[in-house]
C-alpha cells in the first residue's frame, strides 16, 4: 500500500532524422519494419496513453524540440554566457518526457516497457518526494 | 469571514447533502456532481447576498434543481435517441424537510465510497471529496499531483461506484465493511501526515481522519480494532510537531524533543488502547497502537521499554506479517538483545525480492552494522540506502549519516575492504 505517491518520469531518448514526434516514426530502425507494424506500434501507444489518462496515472508529458534549438548556460568567470546546443554529443538525445504516478514499482516497469521501440532508449526514473517517515 | 473560509465551511455539508439527494434519487456520480455546483453557486452568491438563513436548505434546493435539470437533459437527449421515457415522480424539487442534523450521513457517505470495487487509495480519493468536501485542487494539492489527474481519478471511483449499483443500495451497515473503512481512515490519515512540510491542508486532512475515526468508534464501541486504529492515530498525532524541525527536517522517534509531545493527546491513545486490547480479538491497529503507547511511556529512548516492544512486534508478525514488520522487529531486538542478534533477523530480508528496490532495508541495517562495529559496511548500507531512496528528507538524514562516518573512518583503511 503506497498511501503517497510514486511518481516516476519516462524518459524517451531518441534520434529522430529529421527531428520530429512523435520521434519513434523518424528513427531509422523503425522506418525500416512493415507498415503493418508501425501501424500496430502507433496504435498500441495511442492505446497506452488513454489507458494511464484513464487510470488517472498520467501527470504530464511534453515532447520537446531540436537539441540543436536549445541554448547552454554555463558559468564563466563569475558570470553566465551562452552558447548554442546541442548539449550532448551523443547520438541520442532526450526527445520528450512523461511523468506518471502509479500504484508500485511492477507497474512503472509494466508502462515504461511498453514505451519503448527500435532504434530508442527508455529511462525510467523516480521522482524524489517531499515527504518522508521518520521510522514510527 | 473572508470567502474562501467561508466556502470552506459550507463544503462540510458535502455529505449530508449527498446522503440526501442519494436517498431520493440514487445515482452516486450525477448527485456528487449537483452537489459540487450548488457549492460553486452558493461561492458565488452569498458574498454578495449574504448567507440564507438555513443554508443547508438552500444548498439542497440549488443541488436537487441542478440534478432535475441534468436529468432533463439526459431524458431529451434520449428521447432524441429515440428511447422513450418520462419524468418519474421522483424528478420533483425536494422541498427541504426541517433541517435536521444528519449525524449518520457522513458514515452512510463515507461506507458507500469504501465499495469493495474500488481499489483503497479510490476509496480515500473519494472519501475526499464526497465526506471531507475537499475540492479537485485541493485533493491534487494532498497528493502533489495536478488538479486534471485527481480529476480523472475521482471520475473513474464515480463511475465504478455508478457501474455496481444505478441505484443507492438497501443500506448497508458500515460494520460490513469496517475493516475497508478502517484501512481506508488509516491511508486517509496517512496521505495528508507523511508530508514533512506542514501543509495546512494537510493537517486538516489529518485532523478529519481522527474525526470520522472517532465517529466510527462511537458509532461500534466494542470494536476493538477501530479503538485501536483511532488510539494509533492519537498517538501518532501527539508527536506531530516533534517529527519535523522548523526548517522541515525529519526527527526520528529516537532523536525527538519528547517534551514536544502532548500529553493529553496520548493520555486518550493510551486509555483507548488499555480498554481495546482486553476486548479481542486484537488486531493490528491495536498492536501498533500498543508499540506506539510503549514509546510513549518512555522519557527517553533509551528508557524505552524494548523488551515490551519485541514482544508486541511479535505479536504483529503473527497477525500481519511483512517486511516492514520484520525491520522494526529488528530495531527493536537490536536495542533489547543487542545488534548481532538484530543481524540474524535482518539477514533472510536480504533474499525478499519485495525489499530489493527500496532503501528502508539498507537504512535499518546500517546503525545495526555500526554498533557492530563493523563501519566499513556500515558505511556502503548507508549509501545503498541513500541511492535508493525517493524521500528528500530521508535522502537528507541519509547523507548527514555517511558524511558522519566518513570522517570517522580513517581513509587509508578503505582499501581493507
Amino acid at each position: 500500500m503506497k498511501g503517497r505517491p510514486m511518481k516516476y518520469v519516462i524518459l524517451i531518448h531518441s534520434n529522430p532524422n529529421p527531428w520530429g514526434h512523435p520521434s519513434g516514426n523518424y528513427v531509422t530502425e523503425r522506418q525500416a519494419l512493415p507498415q503493418e507494424q508501425r501501424d500496430k506500434m502507433n496504435a498500441d501507444f495511442e492505446a497506452l496513453l488513454g489507458e494511464l489518462r484513464d487510470r488517472g496515472e498520467l501527470l504530464g508529458a511534453e515532447a520537446l524540440g531540436d537539441p540543436a534549438a536549445s541554448r547552454l548556460y554555463r558559468w564563466h568567470a563569475g558570470e553566465p554566457t551562452s552558447s548554442d546546443g546541442p548539449y550532448a554529443e551523443s547520438k541520442e538525445h532526450l526527445a520528450g518526457f512523461f511523468m506518471i504516478d502509479v500504484d508500485s514499482p511492477e507497474r512503472a516497469d509494466e508502462i515504461a516497457a511498453r514505451f519503448s521501440g527500435p532504434g530508442e532508449t527508455v529511462e525510467l526514473r523516480p521522482a524524489m518526494w517531499p515527504g518522508g517517515d521518520s521510522g514510527e | 469571514m473572508t470567502v474562501v473560509n467561508g466556502e470552506q465551511m459550507w463544503r462540510r455539508e458535502t455529505p449530508h447533502l449527498l446522503a440526501a439527494l442519494i436517498r431520493r434519487y440514487g445515482d452516486f456520480a450525477a448527485c456528487e456532481d449537483a452537489v459540487q455546483e450548488a457549492l460553486l453557486e452558493a461561492s458565488q452568491q452569498w458574498p454578495e447576498t449574504g448567507v440564507p438563513e438555513k443554508p443547508r436548505g438552500w444548498l439542497l434546493r440549488v443541488a436537487s434543481r441542478r440534478l432535475i435539470d441534468s436529468r432533463r437533459q439526459d431524458i431529451a437527449r434520449r428521447e432524441r435517441e429515440r428511447h422513450v421515457s418520462m419524468l418519474d415522480g421522483r424528478d420533483r424539487v425536494i422541498v427541504p424537510e426541517p433541517i435536521v442534523e444528519y449525524q449518520d450521513a457522513t458514515l452512510q457517505v463515507l461506507t458507500l465510497c469504501c465499495h469493495p470495487a474500488l481499489t483503497p487509495e479510490s476509496q480515500v480519493t473519494l472519501a475526499l471529496r464526497a465526506v471531507l468536501g475537499l475540492t479537485t485542487k485541493q485533493i491534487a494539492a494532498v497528493y502533489l499531483i495536478p488538479a486534471s489527474t485527481a480529476g480523472q481519478r475521482i471520475s473513474r471511483a464515480k463511475a465504478t461506484i455508478d457501474a455496481h449499483h444505478r441505484r443507492f443500495p438497501a443500506p448497508t451497515s458500515p460494520r460490513e465493511r469496517l475493516s475497508v473503512l478502517l484501512h481506508a481512515l488509516y491511508l486517509m490519515y496517512t496521505a495528508g501526515h507523511s508530508r514533512s512540510e506542514g501543509d495546512l491542508l494537510d493537517a486538516e486532512v489529518t485532523t478529519e481522519a481522527i474525526r470520522l475515526a472517532r465517529l466510527l468508534h462511537s458509532e461500534f464501541p466494542e470494536e476493538s480494532e477501530t479503538a485501536g486504529l483511532l488510539a494509533l492515530m492519537l498517538l501518532s498525532e501527539a508527536r506531530r510537531t516533534a517529527r519535523t524541525t522548523a526548517s522541515g527536517e525529519l526527527v526520528t522517534l529516537k532523536d525527538q524533543d519528547r517534551s514536544l509531545w502532548v500529553d493529553e493527546v496520548i493520555a486518550e491513545g493510551v486509555d483507548l488502547i488499555e480498554r481495546a486490547l482486553p476486548m479481542g480479538p486484537v488486531g493490528a491497529y491495536q498492536l501498533q497502537a500498543a508499540i506506539s503507547a510503549v514509546h510513549s511511556d518512555a522519557a527517553a529512548w533509551e528508557e524505552t521499554d524494548w523488551e515490551q516492544i519485541v514482544e508486541l512486534y511479535s505479536m504483529l508478525a503473527q497477525v500481519a506479517p511483512s517486511p516492514t514488520v520484520t525491520l522494526n522487529y529488528a530495531v527493536a531486538i537490536s536495542e533489547a538483545r543487542g545488534p548481532t542478534s538484530a543481524l540474524r533477523v535482518l539477514d533472510p530480508l536480504l533474499d525478499d525480492p519485495r525489499m530489493s528496490r527500496g532503501h528502508r532495508l539498507y537504512a535499518v541495517r546500517a546503525p545495526i552494522l555500526e554498533a557492530c562495529g563493523r563501519h566499513h559496511e556500515a558505511l556502503d548500507a548507508y549509501r545503498m540506502a541513500s541511492r535508493l531512496c525517493t524521500s528528500i528528507p530521508e535522502q537528507r538524514y541519509l547523507n548527514s549519516q555517511i558524511a558522519r562516518l566518513q570522517v570517522g573512518i580513517d581513509p587509508s583503511s578503505v582499501t581493507d575492504l
